[in-house]
């Protein structure tokens, strides 16, 4: 049982990444990402293309996972920046469906190695030093780690001027363009940020499975991190991944529903419905999500020295 | 001449939406622009103000030309609009509102951010100390941490208007800055502009309220089916027979002793 909770934990944190990650996008920016699974499946990818084909270390797959998801997230939005919010969801799940298509008709390498025959034998790092049980906690412990780096990354960038203008920009594009703001650029950056920390997701999660195959990274994914992102509450990182912890225990739940072996798809198939439920409900009465956005509060000073000149003042 | 509207013409296929439109706002006063709902109003702003091409025409601002150039960029240059329906940001705090103002900020950059955080704490520091002013002018600084979206219709207006003054432009394009206010809030916000037109903002106003009209404006331009019908001191452009027309033709009723005022004032009680 409890190496179940490590793993449940572990998977958990992999998939916060990610929800961190989309919760940047469509919480603070107002990006609605349909093809969030493509950072997640570059991520995983890229690092194990550069451990378990190319040889390279595990350090090294993730530092370029991340620069993967960055460089994909500029690709994404560099053609669409400009454009309005609806347009995003159909280009993004598009150009996830575009990556998947590239990866499940490439072969890398050799014949039986990428393409539908996915990758196998990713290297687990620092393996070598732990017992099987003890490296379950280790690897969750490194889990933890970018959790955290991720949420402080996030949460500082949200609180910052930056933060702000995406925020700005969610509400409503058109008085950020006309307070001078450069909506594109800033949309562009909100897509690398995330892009990168959603694709150090897919590393940790490559390298923990250790292998991976392109039907892992269908649509449908993606609308489990949005059913995580809109479940928690968009726009507050905490809420991101309490949306996570729920949905990832639902849908880790039936394996403990003991039923005749005819049956088991059909319970399969019942952890969806249970999460639709969920998330209209949430949606009709919860609509904020499990933990709302929380507002930054301004003290007022006590004294306002005299206003800055040509300035005009209070009669 | 701050802004100068050369023959603008703008067509929407086979609609004329705007017939070679003159226009020209001096620094340090106030333009109105007034017309019937479908004479170009909201047209020509959103052109001027980059959000719409015109078809043909320059526009030129400060000396610059800026016919066609993208709405963040003639903002930069000073030239800073209002929205008629209020869209201001309204999950997002009164305060923040105003901090969003500010223009092009060190902190907006992701690398700045990082790079050069006090910099951006001490440019903070200063925004915020204004932001605090302009809301106290307003009288908005006890809402100063509410959700922009929970303002009264009246309240929303006022922040739209001192959200803009954060960027310090050099010309305020206000589209229907009273239009269904409540006539106090009305008061209040004809006292804000003319406190900062005497502070030397200068101003370009769409309105259908002609008495804030006769308060507050030096010179108005009539537009009519995308035409410009008159131009000139309000006074004289508000005696003419032809702009009356305009007015009454629009709203659909005849009676010659009716002043313009009352015929634009109920046409304007119509929109509130």
């Amino acid at each position: 049982m409890i190496d179940f909770i490590v793993y449940l934990l572990t998977i958990v944190g992999i998939y916060g990444l990610i929800t961190l990650s989309l919760n940047f996008q469509y919480g603070q920016t107002g990006l609605v990402n349909f093809g969030q699974v493509a950072f997640f499946m570059v991520g995983a990818y890229f690092s194990s293309i550069a451990t378990a084909i190319l040889g390279w270390s595990v350090g090294v797959g993730f530092v370029l996972a991340i620069l993967a998801g960055g460089v994909l997230g500029a690709l994404m939005a560099l053609p669409i920046g400009d454009l309005r919010q609806d347009y995003w969801a159909i280009a993004t799940l598009a150009a996830a469906e575009l990556i998947r298509m590239i990866f499940l008709n490439t072969n890398l390498g050799s014949e039986y190695v990428g393409a539908s025959y996915g990758i196998s034998g990713i290297p687990a790092p620092f393996q070598g030093y732990f017992s099987t049980q003890a490296y379950g906690y280790f690897y969750l412990a490194l889990v933890a780690v970018c959790v955290v780096g991720a949420y402080v990354l996030v949460t500082w960038l949200g609180r910052s001027p930056y933060g702000r203008l995406l925020k700005g920009i969610r509400e409503s594009d058109e008085v950020a363009r006309a307070l001078g703001k450069d909506v594109r650029n800033a949309r562009i950056w909100s897509l690398v940020i995330g892009g990168a920390i959603a694709a150090a997701g897919g590393s940790l999660y490559a390298h923990f499975v250790g292998f991976i195959d392109p039907r892992f990274f269908m649509p449908l994914e993606t609308f489990l991190i949005w059913a995580m992102v809109i479940m928690g509450g968009p726009g507050n990182n905490l809420g991101a991944l309490v949306g996570t912890l729920v949905i990832e225990v639902i849908y880790n739940s039936t394996r403990f529903i003991h039923v005749p072996a005819e049956y088991s798809a059909t319970v399969a198939a019942l952890r969806m419905v249970l999460i639709g439920i969920l998330i209209i409900l949430v949606i009709l009465y919860l609509p904020r999500g499990l933990v709302p956005e929380r507002r930054r509060r301004y003290p007022r000073p006590s004294r306002l020295s005299s206003p800055p000149t040509g300035e005009p003042h209070a009669s | 001449m701050l802004l100068e509207v050369d023959r603008v013409s703008r067509h929407f296929g086979g609609l004329i939406a705007l017939n070679n439109v003159s226009l020209t706002a001096e620094e340090g006063q106030i333009t109105g622009l007034i017309g019937p709902n479908g004479s170009g109003k909201t047209t020509l702003v959103n052109i001027i103000s980059g959000f719409l091409r015109p078809t043909s025409g320059r526009i030129t601002f400060a000396g610059q030309s800026i016919e066609g150039r993208e709405p963040y960029r003639i903002a930069r240059l000073g030239l800073c609009r209002t929205f008629q329906i209020t869209l201001n940001p309204q999950r997002m705090t009164v305060m923040e509102n105003m901090l969003l103002g500010a223009k092009q900020q060190l902190g907006e950059s992701v690398l700045m951010a990082a790079l050069k955080p006090r910099s951006v704490a001490a440019e903070e520091r200063h925004n915020l100390e204004r932001a605090w002013h302009l809301l106290e002018m307003v009288r908005l600084h006890n809402h100063a941490n509410e959700l922009a979206g929970g303002l009264s219709g009246g309240q929303k207006k006022l922040l739209a208007l001192v959200q803009v003054l954060m960027a310090k432009p050099r010309l305020i394009l206000l589209d229907e800055p009273v239009a269904g206010v409540n006539p106090r809030l009305i008061d209040d916000i004809v006292e804000v502009i003319k406190t900062l037109r005497n502070n030397g903002e200068t101003f370009l106003i769409i309105e259908h309220n002609m008495a804030v009209i006769r308060e507050l404006c030096d010179t108005l331009c009539v537009l009519d089916m995308g035409q410009v019908l008159a131009e000139g001191p309000v006074d004289a452009v508000l005696a003419r027979e032809d702009v009356l027309r305009a007015y009454i033709a629009a709203g659909g009723q005849l009676d010659p002793d009716t002043e313009i005022a009352t015929v634009m004032a109920a046409d304007s009680q119509e929109h509130a």
